[in-house]
């Protein structure tokens, strides 16, 4: 299987290059058969890749240490379903399983179009397979190939990083990836656009589902990303701001620009270029992102990079990216003049702008910290960091505006707001924000940002409860309706609207959740067993940990074949105001095939805080430990609002009314395609 | 040596697959035929939706009449702009149901006449704005007489 995967990967290379170059030639001279040979090709390369993953995971199930890829990132004691996440664990893995879910979403653009917007689909096809073309060219030829062999073959592997071992490594790099992956199709819609000249909405209604589909995979991507920060000691927290953090962020933040801003090219007929700009900026920034994380060109504890040289290709594909981009974009720019004018300040429009612009302040301000330690080094030849004072600095100011516009967005007019419509609007929003203000101020709360957020927090929140009551009263009354099937009927007749402001719910749950941590409180206890520790929580109440016993695996040998890791596990029982809550088992790991140790953390969860605990030393012997023990509150908001984005993305991707889901179905049931907005 | 084989059959099939239109002329449909996208049709979509929208956004209490008015001629008429764009037409009509296949349009106009209807039929309190059931005499909110208000 494993060597049917090596061929495999030879032969997609040139049957990827082929397809870009039928497609292209075929939209160009409107050769159909050209055209169907690069679609298949779509479809073919993507069979090709899945045969390549299933070559790597055969070869990491098999414990084929005659790979260097296997070797690195494997050993005989590991757990099956690491060694199937193996195939993501590593720079050369991961460039697979990047390829591998570009040619499925490119697979299923192509079928899903295969009857329509045609006029498209070659450049789309074209487009697709020629950064698959890339993917491939770096796989074979940029020493990462994953078939490389060592030329003999070892007992056994070097492991798989510890800090890998997680069941989060199942589900957080593949989520993300289908996030980064999912928006090249987007921009192989916008780069057709572009080519044939045809500039009106019709990309941007093709794409609309794509968007946010690639969306919903990186916002639940980023939010697992931080679960498993927050579980995991070693990556520093739930956001640390680290260089792979930051490169998932950017290509969201400018995504979720690009959201906001087409409702005004789709409503008003403007800011066509600024669009254009963004789902090309986009892309090339998931493009980062990936190679980021995988080149090794700035240090990171998520890094997994293993040599330079694909640094520089990638930002050679890049930068031809955005040129050939540019260029276009530049040749068809009177064809993306806009059709209207700004008709106020005090408009929908305006905010949706400076929405826009708050988020590409944003993305500017991370790219900056994140590329810091190169820009030192290659100004001043040494490496300095910024760290996480400077993005805090910058970003929670520029997050807190986007919180208030947020806000503001949804209830003000489009084209202009009287000052009417303004105070009608915003009377009792802006009141709820101040009474949280007054009463925070009078619990004795100082945190500046803190105050802020819960104010704004409560801003934001009063309006998208009220737009939620007022809508569905409405309705309830017109249609003569209960109130819960006025509300399901409010939703589903615009889902894009409704699931947006789901979604505003969310963050604000989030954002809440985040200005917890300005109320953390944290102690540092050494004990032996019998012996308890006590720790206040800033909102009230108060914690005492009983440490009740040190357990350990012993090491042991079975044959030939080891524990994978050895655990030290301290048991603590956890009472709130003298009530028993639960038993904590924080741990410390030792994985001798690495010979690298890792920290579990212990957490109890309540709705309204977490109990945290750090086995810092543990003992054997005289079972003395010491743990850090934190009160964090709010933290399990910052779940709770990911799970109502995610809800919230969902409403708006799920089908509209009207549409059936499947091409047979559609077309039986109505000639034409109803876009989505439609029935909204 | 099935390695080899394995490998070899796997190319000619891939190329095989590849290359029969080349070969055969087999043509991937080039244009759209009765999945064609109109750009007139979406817009003036997009504009009744909008209608649909501000028809709440008054029923709600959101916008007073003054600038529901403004805002509802701007978009009327980019509505019946982009329905002549469609290949002209009745453009005067308001929400008699649509055109042929264009289902979603003629669904958002019906559901922009019901909600006037409603309001027009002084479903809406004059005075305090509450929405009413249909039929009140009296709002439900603050007692003043409703019936016969609007547009």
């Amino acid at each position: 299987m494993t060597v049917l995967g090596e061929i495999a990967l030879w032969i997609a290379l040139p049957v990827a290059l082929w397809g870009a170059a039928v497609s292209f030639a075929g939209g160009r001279t409107g050769r159909g058969e050209l055209v169907l040979s690069g679609e298949r090709t779509v479809h073919v390369v993507t069979l090709l890749l899945a045969l390549v993953s299933a070559g790597i995971i055969a070869a990491f199930l098999g414990n084929r240490y005659e790979y260097y890829y296997v070797v690195n990132y494997s050993n005989r004691e590991l757990d099956t379903y690491f060694k199937i996440a193996g195939l993501w664990a590593g720079q050369r893995g991961s460039l697979v399983f990047w390829t591998l879910l570009l040619s499925v979403f490119s697979s299923i653009a192509a079928f899903v179009n295969r009857r329509r917007n045609r006029e498209f689909m070659p450049y789309v096809s074209g487009t697709l397979l020629g950064i698959l073309s890339f993917l491939l060219i770096v796989l074979l030829f940029a020493d990462v190939n994953p078939f490389e062999r060592l030329g003999f073959t070892r007992f056994n592997g070097l492991g798989l990083n510890p800090q890998l071992q997680n069941y989060w490594m199942t589900i957080h790099p593949p989520t993300l990836y289908l996030g980064f992956t999912a928006f090249a199709v987007p921009f192989a819609f916008a780069v057709a656009a572009l080519l044939t000249g045809r500039l009106d909405s019709r990309w941007i209604a093709v794409t609309r589902r794509w968007i946010l589909l690639s969306w919903f995979f990186l916002t639940i991507g980023i939010i697992f990303g931080m679960r498993w920060a927050y579980e995991e000691l070693g990556w520093g927290g739930y956001w640390f701001w680290d260089p792979v953090e930051n490169a998932s962020l950017l290509p969201w933040l400018t995504a979720t620009a690009f959201l906001h801003s087409i409702q005004i090219q789709e409503n008003r007929g403007m800011l066509k270029v600024w669009n254009m700009v963004l789902v090309v900026l986009t892309f090339l920034l998931t493009i980062f992102a990936t190679f980021l994380t995988r080149s090794g060109l700035i240090e990171s504890v998520h890094s997994f990079a293993e040599n330079l040289t694909i640094a520089y290709i990638f930002l050679g594909f890049m930068g031809g990216m955005a040129i050939f981009a540019a260029i276009l974009i530049i040749h068809r720019l009177p064809s993306l003049r806009s059709e209207n004018q700004m008709q106020s300040f005090l408009s929908r429009e305006s905010a949706f702008l400076f929405n826009n612009l708050l988020f590409i302040g944003v993305t500017f301000a991370v790219m900056w910290g994140t590329l810091f330690p190169l820009i030192t080094e290659g100004f001043f030849g040494e490496t300095r960091n910024v760290g996480p004072p400077y993005f805090n600095r910058v970003n929670i100011p520029l997050g807190l505006m986007l919180l208030a516009l947020m806000g503001i967005g949804p209830v003000i007019a489009w084209r202009r707001a009287s000052k009417r419509n303004l105070r009608k609007n915003f009377t009792l929003p802006l009141a709820a924000g101040v009474a949280i203000l007054a009463v925070l101020l009078a619990t004795g709360i100082r945190h500046g940002m803190a105050l802020a957020t819960f104010s704004l927090a409560a801003f934001v929140m009063t309006i998208v409860v009220t737009e939620f009551w007022k809508g569905t009263k409405a309705r309830a009354r017109i249609a003569g309706e209960g109130i819960v099937s006025a509300f399901r009927g409010l939703v589903k007749r615009n889902r894009r609207r409704w699931g947006g402001y789901i979604v505003h719910a969310g963050v604000v749950v989030v954002f809440t959740g985040l200005a917890g941590a300005a109320f953390d409180r944290r102690v540092e206890q050494e004990m032996v067993p019998g012996e308890a520790m006590t720790v206040r929580s800033a909102l009230g109440g108060e914690y005492r940990l009983v440490y009740e016993s040190l357990s350990h695996t012993r090491p042991r040998a079975a044959g030939d074949v080891q524990e994978n890791d050895w655990r030290w596990t301290a048991l603590l029982t956890a009472y709130r105001d003298g009530e028993r809550i639960g038993v904590l088992r924080p741990e410390k790991r030792f994985y001798p095939v690495m010979e690298q140790t890792s920290t579990e953390v212990g957490i109890s969860s309540s709705a309204l805080e977490d109990l945290y605990v750090i086995p810092k030393d543990l003992e054997t012997g005289t079972d003395r430990a010491t743990f850090e023990v934190k009160v964090l509150p709010l933290v399990p908001w910052i779940w709770y609002g990911g799970m109502i984005v995610a809800i919230g993305a969902l409403v708006g991707l799920w089908p509209p009314r009207g549409v059936p889901v499947s091409s047979a179905a559609r077309e039986r049931a109505v000639r034409r395609p109803v876009p989505a907005e439609a029935a909204g | 040596m099935s390695v080899v084989i394995g490998g070899v059959l796997l190319a000619a099939g891939v190329l095989l697959f590849v290359l029969e239109p080349v070969f055969s002329g087999k043509s991937a449909p080039m244009y759209d035929g009765d999945d064609v996208f109109d750009e007139g049709a979406a817009r003036r979509r997009v504009a009744l939706t909008a209608l649909r929208d501000l028809e709440y956004d008054r029923a709600t209490g959101k916008l007073d009449e003054d600038d529901y008015g403004e805002l509802r001629t701007e978009l009327s008429r980019e509505a019946l702009e982009h329905l002549g764009d469609e290949g002209g037409g009745d453009g005067g009509r308001g929400g008699d149901g649509g055109r042929g296949p264009d289902r979603a349009a003629t669904e958002l106009e019906e559901e922009i006449a019901e909600l006037r209807r409603a309001i027009r039929e002084g479903m809406q309190c004059g005075k305090c704005e509450h929405l009413n059931r249909l039929g009140a005499r009296y709002c439900a909110r603050c007692g003043e007489g409703v019936g016969g208000g609007g547009e």
